[in-house]
């Protein structure tokens, strides 16, 4: 299939569409992926701590605006290196003094909170650094197309590719692995429990939190460099992720991963066939999952709040 | 001891969990976590289990868990009362101290300005802000509109929400009680907020606002506007398209009014200039992945990619087109170009043809020097078409006030129409006035292309060829505008 691609743009109309959807399969995984990082950070979160982190957009804009404040100093590597661990810092914080007075209470009360904390959020980036886009420069070599028949898939993309597969593979292994990560999922299961067998729930959520803001400065790093960066940037790209989280299942972080790469594919066939309603069709797929599977592809019964 | 749970075996590995959980006393008093306890597990043991316990199971545990939690649940959980209360703290926020210039007299004639500070459209809105700041500043300095000192009172419209803008223009026009209305950035808001200011009969100028209708087919007596209509955009900039770059487009268009009527400009003056519309895409506002359309439009195979598209978006769809090379194989170009996109690009993606309403490099037009002086005194930066905008419309108050010697609105309408802006405000050029029977100002724009690095650093536009607003504009009859006026 991919030969007869590479093979090119010769034959009728009919080729030539079944090549555009090809392409925008193909592209719509490598959205996906990165819906998918914002995603998981969310749904970490969500799934320990019971928090709807609306506020999530924010710290991914922050994370991007500090990369851009760091690159003429430490270089975009640099700064791809810094300013996720800089972000996580500051969720630590906010955590600490905001957030963790709520656990335990309604969740509406979180959601209030981040849902107002995102609206500071979005201003304050807009009085540090102006309302008005700003240039985020990555390295040249990165900017160009690898193929001139596969023009989408830029070195930039590419890369971006492998970060958030590393980071993917990375939040698994800890997971699956680690100490911290074991208690992680023991305490998404039933954190009462894992409380009473002697194991800091205060510490626990705190980090798991910070693992999950840390996704999100990454994920707005990596934006940066593909988008303009403004201070929407985060609001923009925050409801396909509660899409995918929704649409993957709660509870479940590869359900997540797999909603991700789904909205990516289907806004992409949807800009073939309807291209108004890119946005519009990922709210309908959502509806549709709710209707048919109201727990979501890999969620769990009952999960929903 | 009679705190030390005891330890059922059963078929269900969680169901002994939840059975064998010793109070946190218990645990204490056994010492460290670590050590056994009846049952034979440890609790680093127990939470292996409990991380790896079948969903069903895991489930189980939590189902009873909240069956215990409800009743506590619920009272935590909020009543209607509180939800009415805190709605009714939301909406009052909305309304609490708008941001206004202090008046330094308590008779002061008072423009509202109704333009987006937050969301996509707050940086035009605020360098709007900043132009209807200077030139407040000015007509003090001056002595006034009438004698009066002028005051400005600022509400945020937002940027896409029609209800909140005709909220706040409400809000201005009946208890602020403004003598004038400024506003919108955003087409469909500048229409919503002229028929609140046509009911009440205030005059209302549109700085930036551009769709064909507020001053076409849904113009008003009291409604004038500085910016450009999206046709005159596209009648300016269709020739140098077609005769430079070739006759097949396609289209990259917002989804919503603005857009709309651009593209059918568009179509309709490139089509008399024996172009055609190879394909087009309708995007929604706010769309951050421009590349699913980029693949689209580059199988298309045109000669020219119009991205009718604006603000943040233009930026991420200029943006990944460079990325994906498509400017070495396509013509890149557009209608309207603002210099707040062209600042947020990164030097390589700042490509294309396009047209700009204003622009601050005119060398040899006078006064212009003057005002870029003082606006980058206000912000650091070169003026852009926006800080003119807002300029103009704060001007034309004082402006039409004085010559109408009066602040009621009809009789200020009248002395606007057909009304030349003085040089020193125009800035431009040709002539800039107000054409009678539309209240649309008509005064040049300037096509060019867009350039990583002029001859300074700002210089980020190349100006090729101006053309006036009344040549971009046509005959008055086709604006479609039908004005009738109070009797």
């Amino acid at each position: 299939m991919l030969a007869r691609v590479a093979d090119g743009g010769a034959g009728g109309e009919a080729w030539r569409m079944s090549q555009v959807v090809l392409f925008n399969v193909f592209n719509g995984l490598i959205v996906g992926a990165f819906y998918a990082l914002m995603a998981l950070g969310l749904s970490l979160i969500l799934n320990l701590s019971g928090v709807i982190n609306f506020a999530h957009g924010g710290f991914l804009a922050l994370g991007a605006y500090l990369a851009y404040t760091l690159i003429p100093y430490i270089g975009f590597w640099g700064a791809l290196i810094v300013a996720p661990p800089l972000t996580a810092l500051l969720g630590l914080i906010v955590e600490r003094l905001l957030i963790r007075p709520l656990y335990g209470q309604d969740p509406l009360y979180g959601l209030l909170l981040t849902f107002g904390l995102a609206y500071i959020f979005e201003d304050v980036t807009r009085m540090i650094w102006g309302a008005q886009s700003v240039p985020f420069q990555v390295p040249g070599w990165l900017m160009t197309s690898l193929s001139s028949q596969y023009f989408f898939l830029t070195g930039y993309r590419v890369f971006m590719m492998i970060i958030v597969a590393a980071a993917v593979g990375g939040l698994f292994a800890v997971l699956k692995y680690t100490r911290l990560g074991m208690r992680i999922r023991a305490g998404t299961r039933d954190l009462d429990t894992v409380s009473t067998l002697g194991v800091n729930v205060r510490v626990l959520r705190s980090l798991n939190f910070g693992i999950g803001i840390y996704m999100a400065g990454l994920a707005g790093v990596l934006a940066a460099g593909l988008l303009g960066l403004s201070p929407t940037i985060g609001a923009n790209l925050i409801m396909p992720s509660f899409v995918a989280i929704i649409v993957g299942g709660l509870g479940s972080l590869l359900g997540t991963l797999i909603g991700g790469l789904m909205i990516g594919v289907v806004s992409g066939l949807a800009a073939v066939y309807f291209p108004s309603a890119t946005e519009a069709v990922i709210y309908v797929m959502m509806g549709l999952v709710l209707l048919v599977r109201p727990r979501g592809l890999l969620g769990e019964e009952g999960r929903v709040h | 001891m009679a705190l030390t749970p005891t330890c059922r075996i059963n078929r269900h590995a969680n169901k002994e969990l939840v059975q064998e959980v010793p109070p946190i006393h218990a645990v204490r008093l056994d010492g460290p976590s670590r050590t056994s306890t009846k049952c034979g597990a440890t609790n680093k043991q127990r939470i292996h289990r409990l991380a790896r316990a079948p969903r069903a199971a895991a489930e189980q545990t939590i189902r009873t868990r909240e069956r215990n939690l409800r009743k506590s649940h619920w009272r935590a959980g909020i009543d209607r009362r509180t939800l009415v209360k805190s709605g009714a703290a939301l909406a009052a926020v909305q309304f609490a101290s708008p941001f206004v210039i202090p008046a330094r007299a308590a008779d002061a004639v008072k423009i509202g300005l109704d333009n987006p500070l937050t969301g996509t459209y707050a940086a035009p809105g605020k360098n709007e802000l900043v132009g209807c700041q200077m030139a407040l500043d000015e007509i003090n300095g001056k002595g006034g509109i009438l004698g009066r000192q002028a005051e400005l009172v600022v509400e945020d419209s937002t940027s896409g929400d029609a209800g909140v803008a005709v909220q706040k223009a409400r809000k201005l026009i009946d208890s602020d009680k403004v003598n004038f209305l400024l506003g919108n950035v955003n087409s469909a808001l500048s229409l919503a907020m002229a028929q609140v200011s046509n009911e009440k009969g205030v005059l209302h100028i549109v700085p930036g606002g551009h769709t064909d209708a507020v001053t076409g087919s849904s113009c008003h007596w009291n409604v004038f506007r500085v910016c450009n209509t999206t046709q005159m955009e596209a009648n300016a900039v269709a020739s140098a398209l077609v005769k430079e770059y070739g006759k097949k487009v396609y289209y990259i268009t917002p989804d919503y009014a603005y857009g709309h009527t651009l593209e059918s400009g568009l179509v309709k003056a490139i089509g008399a200039l024996g172009g055609e519309k190879v394909g087009g895409d309708l995007t929604p506002l706010g769309t951050v992945d421009f590349s699913s359309y980029l693949i689209k439009a580059q199988a298309a195979n045109p000669d020219v990619i119009l991205f009718l598209i604006q603000g943040d978006d233009m930026v991420n769809a200029l943006k990944q087109a460079v990325q994906f090379g498509l400017d070495k194989k396509v013509h890149l170009a557009g209608a309207q170009q603002e210099l707040e996109a062209l600042e947020g690009l990164p030097p390589e993606a700042r490509i294309g043809t396009w047209v700009m309403e204003w622009y601050w490099n005119q060398p040899g037009v006078p006064h212009v020097a003057e005002f870029v002086e003082a606006i980058k005194k206000r912000t650091g930066r070169p003026p852009t078409a926006r800080n003119w905008f807002g300029y103009v419309s704060t001007w034309t108050c004082a402006l039409g006030a004085e010559k109408a010697k009066s602040l009621k609105a009809v009789d200020m309408a009248k002395a606007l129409q057909d009304f030349h802006l003085p040089p020193e405000i125009a800035l431009g050029p040709n002539p800039a006035f107000y054409r009678a029977g539309q209240n649309q100002l008509l005064a040049t724009l300037f096509v060019g292309n867009a350039q990583a690095k002029g001859s300074v650093p700002d210089d980020l536009f190349k100006v090729t060829k101006t053309v006036s607003g009344v040549e971009a504009a046509g005959p008055l009859e086709e604006s479609g505008c039908k004005m009738t006026w109070p009797t």
